[in-house]
């Protein structure tokens, strides 16, 4: 039986390899998550934000995924270890997970009806008429307007806001404690990603689910999350509560991401970029894998460093934290902090 | 959908006529002369005069269309130079024989084909797909002929378990009918098998890799679930494109397996009426094969609209 007491989700050392790479694409992270709580994991594509999240939900195909380590305990049940019937009967009722592109990640030739009460109707072993009702219930929970009408519709006849509300309506039809959402406003226009953000956050206050939500878009984090976790090639580099991460962020990295970002970093002058590129998956260095672009790196950074705490619950894995002098090398990442 | 079909057919009909002519006007282009054909030893200019002016074959030639366009619209294709029979009456003979050889091969081959190809694609790369491959292949490098005689001297002369050849009409005994059909529809079904099953398993993998699948995945549902409700519903529109085709092929004929089973179906009709310059009755199977691919075309669209419902907002 789950202890109360325990984290919801704590995935411990999870790394994850794909068919023969000398590399891991996800390569020791653990997390934390409590019931309610909102985590963002940071970072630009390809650094295994996403890897992660389906990993957790046990949707990589494997091969050519391999999990080369780790366990991520969930409700007393290890995700990454369960026989797959198992994870079929706790996926999309006691976790459940919102994709990035609504307009393909909905069956085309479904009404979106029947796509949210066949959830319902898996898990709850609803009637029909039952799990319609419930679909109905929750496109009215989502606010999609006349959605009497939208149960019968197809997802191409709405528009793009409204399939990813349909989306969440899918996710959260059977109360989830747990939900993973990648990259949910990236497809929508702006205006509309405020609404959904919105939406989340207001489902996830009535629900108390605890949300994973994985974004490159350091605005959603300030928008969303208690907790951070900024992931660098498949690495968590930094993770802690959202204020200190955007007050005292300490790794190189971290910094210049908040840096890079228009509306965070310094006004007037020229975007700034981290120069250099991530490392190909076939050649990630032994030790830091962010020293070949970070303007503090010395010999020791051909060690991994540990993900440290700084107290608070702040952990960085860099040698040089905490970064408090240095001011040349920090204005190289545009952060005259 | 009604407003559909009723736009289909009213296209359809200048793609009839249109048909119609370039089969009229190409087949007076073939060398021979029906009149020589179908007087055979007789070469009595004055016969061959009467021949010539009772069939209007001096006419000019959109005139002798004119005729037999007039005559197609109300139900006469005129008569066959060789038997005498009315052109409708012998396709309306062999007709019935050719569906129910197609329906069955047909049949044979969706029962075949497409599970196979769901489950290559579903198991992509193990010892199923490749087997399932080899048998594909197979089944699309054996002649018909050669399946059918191996088939006969197995099943039929070696076991005695099937009649090797005959035909016996569906409505008067279902049974017998089928099992003299059951072997050259089993020929005609495997080839195609291999067809639909290379077809549905191409669809199967893309629309296995879709981002919906890993949804309906995600939902916890079951693979059964994700495959065939998920997943082989949006693969169906190729899967319909290649069956429709294939039936019009099969209703064109299926010479070589309507020969060996000594099937009176189309196929030796079509065959013997272009030996002997049986104009009347190669035109009557042309328009009505060319009729029939169009049916069906109509009826591919229509199943389209109803698998994929983005096509009905037209």
């Amino acid at each position: 039986m789950p202890d109360d007491a325990a984290p919801l989700l704590e995935v411990t050392d999870l790394s994850i390899r794909f068919g023969k790479a000398p590399t891991n694409l996800v390569d020791g992270v653990s997390l934390t998550l409590e019931r309610g709580e909102t985590l963002c994991i940071v970072g630009e594509s390809g650094c295994g934000k996403s890897l992660t999240a389906l990993a957790l939900m046990g949707l990589l195909p494997m091969p050519p995924a391999r999990l080369m380590s780790g366990r991520a305990m969930f409700e007393g049940r290890d995700l990454l270890h369960l026989p797959i019937a198992e994870l079929k009967d706790i996926r999309g009722d006691r976790m459940a997970m919102i994709f990035q592109e609504p307009m393909t990640s909905l069956n085309p030739a479904i009404k979106v009806g029947e796509q949210i009460a066949e959830a319902v109707r898996r898990h709850r072993g609803a009637s029909h008429e039952e799990a319609r009702a419930r679909a109905l219930e929750m496109l009215m929970r989502v606010r999609i307007p006349a959605p009497e009408k939208r149960l019968d519709e197809y997802p191409h006849q709405m528009s793009g806001g409204m399939r990813q509300r349909a989306m969440i309506a899918m996710a959260l039809a059977n109360d989830p404690a747990l939900l993973i959402a990648d990259e949910p406003t990236t497809a929508l226009d702006v205006t509309v990603q405020a609404q959904v953000l919105d939406l989340m956050r207001n489902l996830q206050a009535e629900s108390n689910a605890a949300l994973i939500m994985i974004t490159h878009d350091l605005g959603v984090v300030a928008e969303m999350a208690d907790k951070v976790a900024v992931m660098y090639a498949g690495r968590i580099v930094e993770a802690g509560p959202v204020k200190a991460i955007f007050d005292d962020p300490q790794h190189p990295y971290t910094i210049g991401l908040m840096s890079s970002m228009p509306d965070l970093g310094p006004r007037g002058g020229r975007l700034v970029t981290i120069p250099g590129v991530v490392p190909p998956a076939d050649a990630m260095p032994e030790g830091c894998r962010f020293a070949s672009r970070c303007p503090f790196a010395g010999p020791d950074c051909a060690e991994a460093p540990p993900l440290s705490d700084f107290g608070g619950g702040h952990r960085v894995a860099c040698w040089r934290a905490p970064l408090e002098q240095a001011a040349e090398p920090l204005q190289t990442l545009g952060g005259a902090r | 959908m009604f407003g559909f079909l009723a736009r289909r057919i009213l296209i359809a009909i200048p793609t009839i006529l249109l048909i119609s002519i370039f089969v009229f006007t190409l087949q007076k282009l073939l060398p021979g002369d029906p009149v020589l054909a179908m007087a055979g030893e007789e070469r009595d200019p004055e016969v061959l005069e009467f021949l010539r002016a009772k069939y209007r074959l001096n006419d000019p030639i959109h005139m002798q269309y004119f005729y037999w366009i007039g005559g197609a619209l109300q139900g006469d294709l005129g008569i066959s130079l060789r038997t005498q029979q009315p052109v409708l009456a012998l396709i309306g003979e062999k007709l019935p024989v050719t569906i129910q050889l197609a329906v069955m091969a047909l049949s044979i081959a969706l029962v075949i084909g497409v599970p196979a190809g769901v489950i290559s694609a579903y198991r992509k790369g193990t010892w199923v797909d490749w087997l399932a491959n080899v048998v594909a292949l197979s089944g699309l490098s054996i002649p018909n002929f050669w399946l059918g005689i191996m088939l006969i001297l197995l099943v039929s002369v070696k076991w005695g378990l099937l009649p090797a050849s005959g035909y016996v009409p569906l409505s008067e005994d279902p049974l017998q009918s089928l099992q003299t059909m059951i072997m050259p529809a089993f020929v005609l079904g495997t080839g195609l098998a291999a067809t639909l099953m290379r077809h549905t398993r191409s669809a199967m993998l893309g629309v296995l890799k879709s981002d919906y699948v890993r949804t309906a995945r995600a939902k916890g549902l079951g693979e059964r679930v994700v495959v065939v409700k998920h997943a082989l519903r949006n693969a169906l529109v190729p899967i319909v494109t290649v069956t429709t085709l294939l039936f019009g092929e099969l209703l064109a004929g299926a010479v070589l397996t309507e020969q060996i089973f000594t099937i009176p179906g189309f196929g030796k009709l079509v065959v013997d009426a272009v030996f002997n310059r049986d104009y009347a009755v190669v035109q009557g199977i042309v328009l009505c094969t060319a009729v029939a691919f169009i049916a069906m075309n109509i009826l591919a669209d229509a199943a389209y609209r109803i698998l994929n419902p983005r096509m009905r907002d037209d």
